[in-house]
């Protein structure tokens, strides 16, 4: 028995690493093959030759691509996750600034759009093709197939430039800036630690906006999702069977049909989470929130390659992680699984 | 619809009602300016590149000389009070003026300013491109830049050039600037004169020093208690990353920012009927031009360049497609500098370009590619070229892409035709741009000469090179501008490969109760004299 589940775990682990290792080739081929030179970006259009030379010969620009990516491995390796050309620092001290100011952008809008998703979603399925299903559906298409751009910029029009309720582009206004010391990188944590409540309102003042706009936009996903899952049960023999030995509606809907469903609702939030995570770049773009989304994108542009592979490995083993993390929420919720 | 506003309005809306309501003026001694950021990738004066950089620096750092936002011919005194040019123009002396300090303390010395120039020199980074031109290099530094004593700079000169334009490189951001040597070889990393230290570090002299740089997210700068110079209104510049022009535009609407450097064209013109928003415009660096390749057989027959001429619509694309970013100019010299000859008056005009085509043998027009970068305006300049040249019969796909795809291709030599930014010009000398746009010392493939605009296009004339070359090292005022009015004479006779419709101009829009802003054409825009009058 010992035996079987050691070996499971070392092809589990096995599977990860060639996951990963793969998507390093890959990503790298691709930045590689893009038309975007690193050296250019470095030295100007004006540069003359001379200067160019030294540049990639210091980046190492000027090796066969297999030995670039051989001596990005070999350093990463031993740990090194290399310096960031966009920045000048390690990629790995960029990170740690990017990242939660994403996790706070992303954990709030996975909030908004499950704490309101999955609701609405079972709400329209209870009232199938009534009015309201309708307008449910109708809102979260709107969501599902706007540009969230185009939703960023009209979020910000109507409700900072007209209404003047939240605060503009940024994680924080300007006198705020520099308050607070930078203990988590969490603002609203690092806040409620100094005791600063007024740039804790702040910042969740300009953290609703995006985060509405981006969980609306996930909102969309998880309603369509809840709603078909809960169709699905509430068509099945034994809900009818339970509403005919008399249980009350509510009852028959959430401890029957919802309760089934649960395993696979956690799976879509933990997947909309995931790609949240990387995938804020057009938001964070429309609200100048200093994220991962911009980062990774920006340094793709100008074939910043320690970068872009640090932040794929990572976007690969968050989602691994979530994957883990679903498994082993199913094994919680579903006792068959055990 | 009724019920989803029950559910989703709370949520928007409720809990902003928890909140402080937002402040609307930014504070009155702090300046915040928004512009893109992207291309900010250091902030070490020898490594910057391009506009965004030295706007940031030029209120950290300063050089012996500034030059003058209004006036472009004139050089002001900044750390030296004064200079004088040897009689044969081999060498210029500078005088720096006593009391200056660098933010350190460390008095501004002869020895700092020379080790600037060797450092630039030695670590041979964009930068050094400026004096690489002149013949200064990392081996003749020592003996190019001396200090016979504490207060006294010597620039001798490598090539018999003329020293004005030496002198004005000086007073550029990035070649000029003047480094605290002591501060900065503290941080010296395994040889690297401080490099890696001046990333996300500053050692200058200037009205500010460099608070914190947070890539694509701020740039913050607060006021230099030691500075030698008036003190500056503000206590603190914040510049954030606001890569978007519409929350630019937006945010100094609501007067959270109070200057946007980078907005678009259709952003400044909605602005101009708001009375709390000002918008300047002011001369920039450099031309909008239509290149041809001289590798294309087509484009090396003089008739057909010729014909490309009469297919621009000079004023239609300036009135439509250029206002803010550009005003209509024809000739390679930009307007205000030395010599610059009034515009030639090219008109669109399809039946004398057809004319042309025939003679060439080309009457039926022919199909090539045009290629622009993705961006406004360059797009839209390359659409309204390509209408008109089909206007001729010849039939343009546009290419489109990256700045690396298509200033790329040109690099490579590996394009038909392209509409493209460039031509020097930060340089307030007409050897900026003629150097930049038709001047090509060597046009083999091997040269690489990829600065030379010229090289890019592959065409090479030995006439203009030498003409471009003689009027540099004209010692006679008079003659010189009568050279440079020559030159453009000639461009216009033998058609060369860059044909320029506008040079660039840079707009800003600001909140009305900011005084003192002056934007400067090489950029190095001062807001050291920046007010709010409240």
């Amino acid at each position: 028995m010992g035996n079987e589940r050691l070996s499971a775990f070392t092809r589990q682990a096995g599977t990860i690493l060639a996951t990963l290792v793969g998507l390093l080739i890959l990503t790298f081929c691709i930045g590689r093959l893009m038309p975007v030179d690193p050296v250019r970006a470095i030295v100007g259009e004006e540069a003359d030759q001379a200067t160019y030379e030294m540049v990639a010969e210091r980046i190492g620009a000027n090796l066969p691509l297999y030995q670039q990516f051989i001596r990005y491995m070999n350093d990463l390796l031993h740990g090194d996750f290399g310096i960031s050309i966009r920045t000048g620092q390690p990629v790995i001290n960029d990170i740690l600034h990017v990242m939660p100011a994403t996790i706070e952008l992303a954990t709030f809008a996975i909030l908004f759009g499950a704490g309101i998703g999955i609701p609405l979603g079972i709400l329209a399925a209870v009232r199938r093709n009534r009015p309201v299903d309708h307008v449910i559906r109708f809102v979260t298409l709107i969501g599902h197939s706007m540009p969230i751009f185009w939703t960023g910029m009209i979020g910000l029009i109507v409700f900072y430039a007209v209404l003047d309720l939240v605060g503009g582009g940024g994680r924080l206004s300007d006198y705020y800036i520099g308050l607070v010391p930078e203990t988590t990188g969490f603002l609203l944590i690092d806040a409620v630690l100094a005791g600063d409540w007024e740039v804790f309102w702040d910042a969740v003042n300009h953290l609703l906006l995006p985060a509405s706009i981006l969980g609306y936009s996930s909102m969309a996903y998880i309603t369509r999702m809840t709603r078909s899952f809960m169709l699905d049960q509430l068509n099945q023999e034994y809900i009818i069977t339970a509403r005919v030995k008399g249980l009350s509606k509510g009852r028959t809907v959430w401890h029957h049909a919802f309760a089934n469903i649960r395993v696979q609702l956690v799976t879509i939030v933990a997947l909309a989470y995931g790609s949240l995570l990387e995938g804020a770049v057009l938001i964070e773009t429309v609200f100048s929130w200093p994220g991962f989304g911009q980062y990774i994108t920006n340094n793709m542009l100008i074939g910043d390659m320690n970068a872009v592979m640090t932040c794929v490995l990572l976007v690969g083993i968050i989602f691994i992680a979530l994957n883990l993390l679903s498994d082993a929420l199913y094994k919680i919720f579903d006792p068959r699984t055990r | 619809m009724k019920s989803l506003l029950k559910l989703v309005a709370p949520v928007l809306l409720g809990s902003t009602l928890l909140s402080p309501p937002v402040h609307a003026e930014t504070p009155p001694n702090m300046l915040v300016v928004g512009f893109s950021m992207n291309n900010i990738l250091t902030l070490d004066p020898a490594a910057i590149t391009g506009k965004e950089t030295v706007q940031v620096l030029t209120n950290i750092y300063d050089n012996l000389v500034a030059l003058n936002a209004t006036n472009r011919s004139q050089v002001d005194p900044q750390l030296a009070e004064s200079w004088t040019i040897s009689d044969d123009n081999s060498a210029i002396t500078f005088k720096l003026r006593s009391g200056a300090t660098f933010a350190s303390g460390n008095p501004v010395t002869s020895a700092d300013v020379i080790w600037s120039f060797k450092r630039l020199m030695k670590l041979n980074l964009a930068q050094a491109s400026f004096l690489k031109t002149h013949g200064f290099s990392a081996t003749n530094a020592d003996a190019s830049f001396t200090a016979p004593d504490d207060q006294t700079v010597v620039v001798r000169l490598p090539k018999k050039v003329d020293p004005q334009i030496i002198v004005q490189t000086l007073g550029i951001v990035g070649p000029g600037s003047i480094l605290d040597s002591k501060a900065v070889m503290e941080h010296d990393k395994d040889g690297d004169m401080g490099a890696a230290w001046l990333t996300n570090n500053s050692a200058g002299s200037g009205p500010f020093t460099l608070g914190q740089w947070q890539s694509n997210e701020r740039v913050t700068l607060e006021q230099n208690p030691k500075y030698w110079g008036e003190k500056p209104a503000m206590r603190r510049i914040m510049m954030r990353h606001l890569a978007e022009s519409q929350s630019q535009r937006l945010m100094l609407e609501k007067g959270d920012i109070d200057i946007a450097y980078s907005m678009s064209a259709a952003d400044l013109k909605a602005l101009e009927s708001n009375k709390d928003v000002k918008i300047q415009t002011n001369g920039g660096s450099g031309f909008y031009y239509l290149a041809v390749s001289m590798k294309d057989e087509k484009f090396q027959k003089p008739k057909v360049r010729e014909a490309l001429r009469y297919l621009i619509d000079y004023q239609g694309l300036n009135d439509s497609v250029l206002p803010y970013f550009g005003r209509l100019r024809d000739r390679p010299i930009q307007t205000g500098l030395l010599g610059a000859l009034p515009n030639a008056g090219y008109k669109l005009d399809v039946a004398k370009a057809k004319a042309l085509l025939a003679e060439a043998g080309y009457p039926d027009g022919f199909s090539t590619t045009l290629r622009a970068i993705s961006d406004v305006p360059f797009m839209n300049a390359a659409t309204a070229i390509q209408a008109t040249l089909a206007q001729a019969g010849i039939k343009a796909e546009i290419i489109t892409g990256a700045g690396d795809q298509i200033y790329g291709a040109m690099r490579e030599r590996k394009y038909e035709l392209i509409v493209g930014r460039g031509g020097g010009g930060q340089l307030p000398h007409p050897d900026s741009n003629l150097r930049a746009i038709v001047y090509n010392p060597d046009n083999s493939d091997q040269a690489k000469l990829t600065n030379f605009q010229g090289w890019r296009t592959s065409f090479y004339d030995e006439k203009i090179n030498k003409m471009v070359d003689e009027a540099l090292i004209e010692g006679n005022k008079d003659k010189q501008l009568k050279s440079y009015q020559d030159i453009q004479s000639y461009y216009a006779e033998m058609v060369p490969a860059i044909q320029p419709f506008s040079e660039v101009v840079d707009s800003v829009g600001f909140r009305a109760d900011i005084k003192g802003l002056e934007l400067n054409p090489s950029w190095s825009t001062q807001l050291r004299t920046v007010k709010k009058e409240r």
